[in-house]
């Protein structure tokens, strides 16, 4: 499958093996914002967007070491949970890394081969099990390297894990270690979610080009079926687990009463979904008078005819979307439905006025409302006459600095939580109008940007920001807005 | 006016929050504390309890009032939750209520399903808690809780009450049916929350409830809360910094692990520190297991972090005066408002909600955090309240309230309390005593204070006096 074999080669340059054979991660960072971060190692000394206070020993809330083990069959959403986790709690500030098995599975394989048919049976042939071996083992000493040294706090171990057996003999050894176990099984029993998994992710490998969409999915399910014939939904009672019944319907929670990041974890668990949407990011338009924090402007004859641009081209944008995806062979089902949320500012629910008549639902959210500049609601050249030392410690850590009276990042961050935890409930298709702080934190969290590259992202005026969730990560594109210059002005 | 970046906004949505069980499974004990947790957070949330609408008309009923097939009890009982809904209704459209959690059994599905219409015919989300409990020991422990503690059995023989309740119970026990309407929103806790069943949740503020929800347990406990010993920024009245202690809270430091024992007895508890030296200094003696919470650490002064409050009057006037006007949202320069405060505490608070003895070593604005957690204390009286140095304040929360009581180590300190709109000079004052003990509470085991503590402070003796004291005054305090 041609994105998994890019996927090895990105993740296996991580490592440098030294002499003695002990491998060496190699930090590498990137500073391209338009590429999602979710799998970089975290860098030890930054403190993450949403990170409340930072200890010594780098982990936090005395929870420990923890190893979350997914338990489900292929198409069940495990890796959609181990990434959307992973985003979750490095925003919090907990160290994480997902650890793939697939990854691995795949790595030692190499491109184009596929492991024997019997590698998932209960009664393998004794080769099929010492391969098996040999990938966990891989597996298991990178998460070992990574909680032990490298001061990691989580790690998420993404496999089928099919056995009670196994599961109590991974439980067990990672005890050993001194690393509490929380399982999470993705348990899906209506056909037409896996059906729609595996359409969105699974037949866009080279194995099925050419094929009639229908047949493939079923192709792939049966395949799944004779791989691995035999599993064991969870009901261990002595081990801590999480078990989601078909996305998210309904939670079971199991024991997972050690610590305050567990239940931080299902509460996280509780408002997520497998079912993959787009969100869209747009400023609101130019307001009369200036953009002042505390006068609530209305959008000025300028911003109005940028509002009715914004509402056409994005639709316009999501009808090419929509028909590309019907020629390149994917359902013809209808659009997902369009939600829209603004801050309570009027200026953004005037932008989305133009979408509210044409039938779309508009909801407005008070903690979206933008950061509070306090006494630094100046030009910038005022500023550096009248807060001298409040402008240099700015420049020195803008993420964090709060000029008098005011808010920094971090506090905006902080405040919109309930919002993040809303964004992954969304069911729908998502534009998101808002000032542009506000745009920042909220593509800082989606993009898994460091606290030093979100205060300066860039959201144009003519530009409709695009997120599209991937398997492995989310992918960022900018749609231009036709005729607009970058504050929103109309250019012929 | 601060911007009002709280909670509260999250959504207009108006949830009524349903409990489920038999009696005796905690479900009043879990209504006051989602009630209390949210209040902590700013959201208008109240609980409805039925039973106190029953006890109106039937103030002392039989265990048969509650058999089902008694026309006449079923009537009155069916009256009272009616009356108790209307109630709640009532309060959502005209008070602006938020979260309004009607407590009673609810234990069949028809009852369910009329409250589930009433609810959402007038556009509120409903959400119900079950408590499924068969662990015979911790029900025991709640039938004992409740039968000395409920107002139906004032002034009954134990013995009669305990056997009345439990007829109470089988009664109920017949007709009981667990929730498993898959359309319904539920959570269901399992044995206090060794296993939870979440059902079909719809939005965020229900996940908040349920996060909270399931930290919970009703194993009776108790915390113990104190502050640092007095500490030389102490008495000099400075704010903030990270000092040691004077020579005064090195005594209380040595006074403490006695005055603790006399407390908690040969139990092991778990002692919880801030990461500055003059917490970690105070706790030097006890043996228990330590940890150490960055949470925890005082609230961060910014700017003024080393003056005192006189200082702070002369080079930031404005900023004192607004500070005063609004304690609660004002923020220092560079530093934290006791909001921010709040919303760091939130691990702390689960954990403790989680756990079982505690006791928790830190500074003032911290504590009065916590304290207004426990005790209920709104908004705009938490950042005023007095908690004195050298003094151990143990909480006992159980079902009907939480009981306090104050426990002075007789070793004096500067009072670092400061009134509204005052500068008050803090350096060097003599311990500003605590209310004297009420007419009519009760002093158990009154231990003679020794007085030479002031003159020789090394040989200060843990001296323990017990005082009850409640918030208005009277032993049980508010819930």
């Amino acid at each position: 499958m041609a994105q998994a074999a890019v996927d090895w080669f990105d993740f296996h340059a991580d490592y440098e093996y030294s002499t003695d054979d002990v491998p060496v991660p190699r930090l590498r960072r990137r500073s391209n914002v338009n590429i999602d971060a979710i799998h970089d190692f975290p860098v030890d000394c930054e403190m993450a967007p949403a990170q409340l206070y930072s200890t010594e020993s780098g982990r936090l809330f005395h929870s420990g070491k923890i190893a979350i083990v997914t338990v489900g069959l292929p198409a069940r959403g495990k890796t959609h949970v181990s990434v959307a986790l992973s985003r979750y709690l490095r925003w919090l500030g907990v160290k994480t890394h997902a650890f793939h098995l697939g990854d691995y599975r795949r790595a030692h394989m190499g491109p184009g081969n596929d492991v024997p048919h019997d590698y998932f049976f209960v009664n393998a042939s004794p080769a099929s099990v010492k391969l098996r071996q040999t990938i966990l083992q891989k597996c298991r000493f990178d998460l070992y390297h990574f909680l032990n040294h490298e001061m990691g706090q989580v790690a998420i171990y993404d496999a089928v894990n099919p056995t009670a057996e196994g599961r109590r003999q991974l439980s067990k050894e990672f005890l050993k270690h001194e690393i509490q176990t929380i399982f999470i099984e993705s348990y899906v029993d209506d056909p037409k979610i896996i059906e729609q998994n595996v359409r969105s992710v699974k037949i866009s490998s080279p194995d099925y080009q050419g094929w009639n969409p229908n047949d493939a999915v079923q192709d792939y399910i049966r395949r799944m079926g004779a791989k691995i014939p035999h599993f064991e939904t969870m009901d261990e009672r002595e081990l801590n687990y999480i078990k989601m019944s078909n996305a998210g319907e309904s939670i079971i929670v199991n024991n997972c009463r050690f610590g305050y990041l567990p239940n931080r974890i299902v509460f996280y668990l509780m408002n997520l979904h497998i079912k993959s949407r787009q969100t869209y990011f747009a400023r609101s338009g130019v307001s009369t008078g200036e953009d002042s924090y505390k006068a609530d402007g209305l959008l000025c004859d300028e911003g109005e005819s940028y509002s009715q641009r914004l509402c056409n081209a994005l639709l316009e944008h999501r009808k090419k979307e929509r028909e590309e995806f019907i020629r390149q062979g994917g359902s013809d089902e209808e659009l997902k439905p369009l939600t829209v949320w603004t801050s309570t500012r009027r200026r953004t629910v005037q932008t989305a006025a133009h979408l509210q008549e044409r039938g779309f639902k508009v909801k407005q959210r008070p903690q979206m409302s933008q950061l509070n500049p306090g006494n630094s609601e100046m030009t910038e050249e005022e500023i550096k006459t009248h807060y001298p030392t409040d402008w240099d410690k700015h420049q020195l850590d803008p993420y964090h600095h709060r000029f008098p009276r005011g808010e920094s990042y971090h506090d905006l961050a902080v405040r919109m939580e309930p919002i993040i935890l809303e964004l992954e409930r969304e069911k729908n298709d998502l534009l998101i109008v808002a000032h542009e702080s506000v745009l920042r934190v909220l593509y800082g969290y989606l993009m898994a940007c460091s606290t030093s590259d979100i205060p300066s992202l860039e959201f144009p005026r003519n530009e409709i920001v695009e997120i599209l969730p991937e398997s492995y990560n989310n992918k960022a594109k900018r749609i231009p807005i036709p005729h607009t210059d970058t504050k929103g002005a109309y250019v012929p | 006016m601060a911007s009002n970046f709280g909670f509260e906004q999250i959504e207009d949505s108006q949830i009524c929050v349903v409990m489920v069980g038999l009696p005796a499974r905690g479900k009043s004990l879990i209504a006051q504390k989602i009630v209390r947790y949210l209040k902590w957070l700013s959201v208008n949330a109240k609980s409805f309890n039925v039973g106190s609408y029953r006890r109106a008309d039937t103030p002392h009923p039989t265990a048969d009032f509650f058999d089902t097939e008694n026309v006449e009890g079923e009537r009155l009982r069916r009256a009272a939750a009616e009356a108790a809904v209307n109630d709640m209704l009532r309060w959502f459209e005209h008070e602006g209520g938020h979260v309004g959690i009607l407590d009673a059994t609810n234990s069949t599905r028809s009852r369910r399903a009329w409250i589930e219409e009433r609810c959402k015919s007038k556009g509120y989300d409903v959400m119900f808690v079950e408590s499924k409990c068969d662990d015979e020991e911790l029900i025991m422990n709640n039938i004992l809780e409740v039968k000395t503690t409920s107002p139906d059995y004032i002034g009954q023989d134990p013995e009669v009450a305990a056997r009345d309740f439990r007829d109470r119970i089988r009664n109920y026990e017949k007709v009981y049916e667990t929730i498993d309407e898959p359309h319904l929103t539920y959570v269901k806790l399992i044995n206090v929350s060794s296993q939870v069943i979440i059902n079909q949740v719809s939005n965020y503020l229900q996940t908040r409830i349920i996060y909270f929800t399931m930290n919970l347990h009703i194993t009776p406990r108790s915390i113990w809360l104190s502050r640092h010993g007095e500490s030389e920024f102490n008495v000099l009245g400075k704010l903030g910094g990270d000092a040691g202690l004077s020579p005064r809270g090195m005594s209380y430091a040595e006074a403490l692990p006695g005055l603790v024992k006399a407390s908690v007895g040969v139990k092991d508890i778990t002692l919880w520190t801030s990461t500055m030296k003059r917490t970690i200094q105070t706790t030097k003696h006890l043996t228990y297991p330590k940890k150490q919470w960055k949470a925890l650490d005082e609230l961060d002064a910014g700017v003024c972090d080393g003056l005192t409050y006189e200082e702070i009057e002369k080079k930031y006037p404005e900023d004192f005066r607004a500070r005063d006007d609004d304690k609660y949202n004002y923020r220092y320069q560079g530093g934290e408002s006791y909001r921010d405060v709040v919303i760091r505490l939130e691990p702390i608070i689960m954990e403790m909600e989680r756990g079982s003895d505690i006791m928790v070593v830190t500074h003032q604005a911290i504590l009065r955090c916590i304290y207004a957690y426990f005790m209920n204390v709104p908004q705009d009286q938490s950042p005023w309240m007095e908690i004195p140095l050298h003094t151990v304040i143990k909480l006992t929360p159980r079902a009907y309230g939480t009981q306090e009581e104050r426990f002075r180590a007789n070793i004096p300190a500067v009072s670092t309390f400061r009134a509204k709109y005052t500068s008050a000079n803090m350096g060097g004052e003599t311990a500003k005593r605590v209310k004297p003990p009420v007419a009519g509470a009760q002093a158990n085991g009154v231990i003679t204070i020794n007085d030479d503590v002031e003159t020789a402070p090394q040989k200060a003796r843990a001296v323990s006096v017990v005082e009850s004291l409640g918030l208005n005054g009277d032993k049980t305090v508010v819930g």
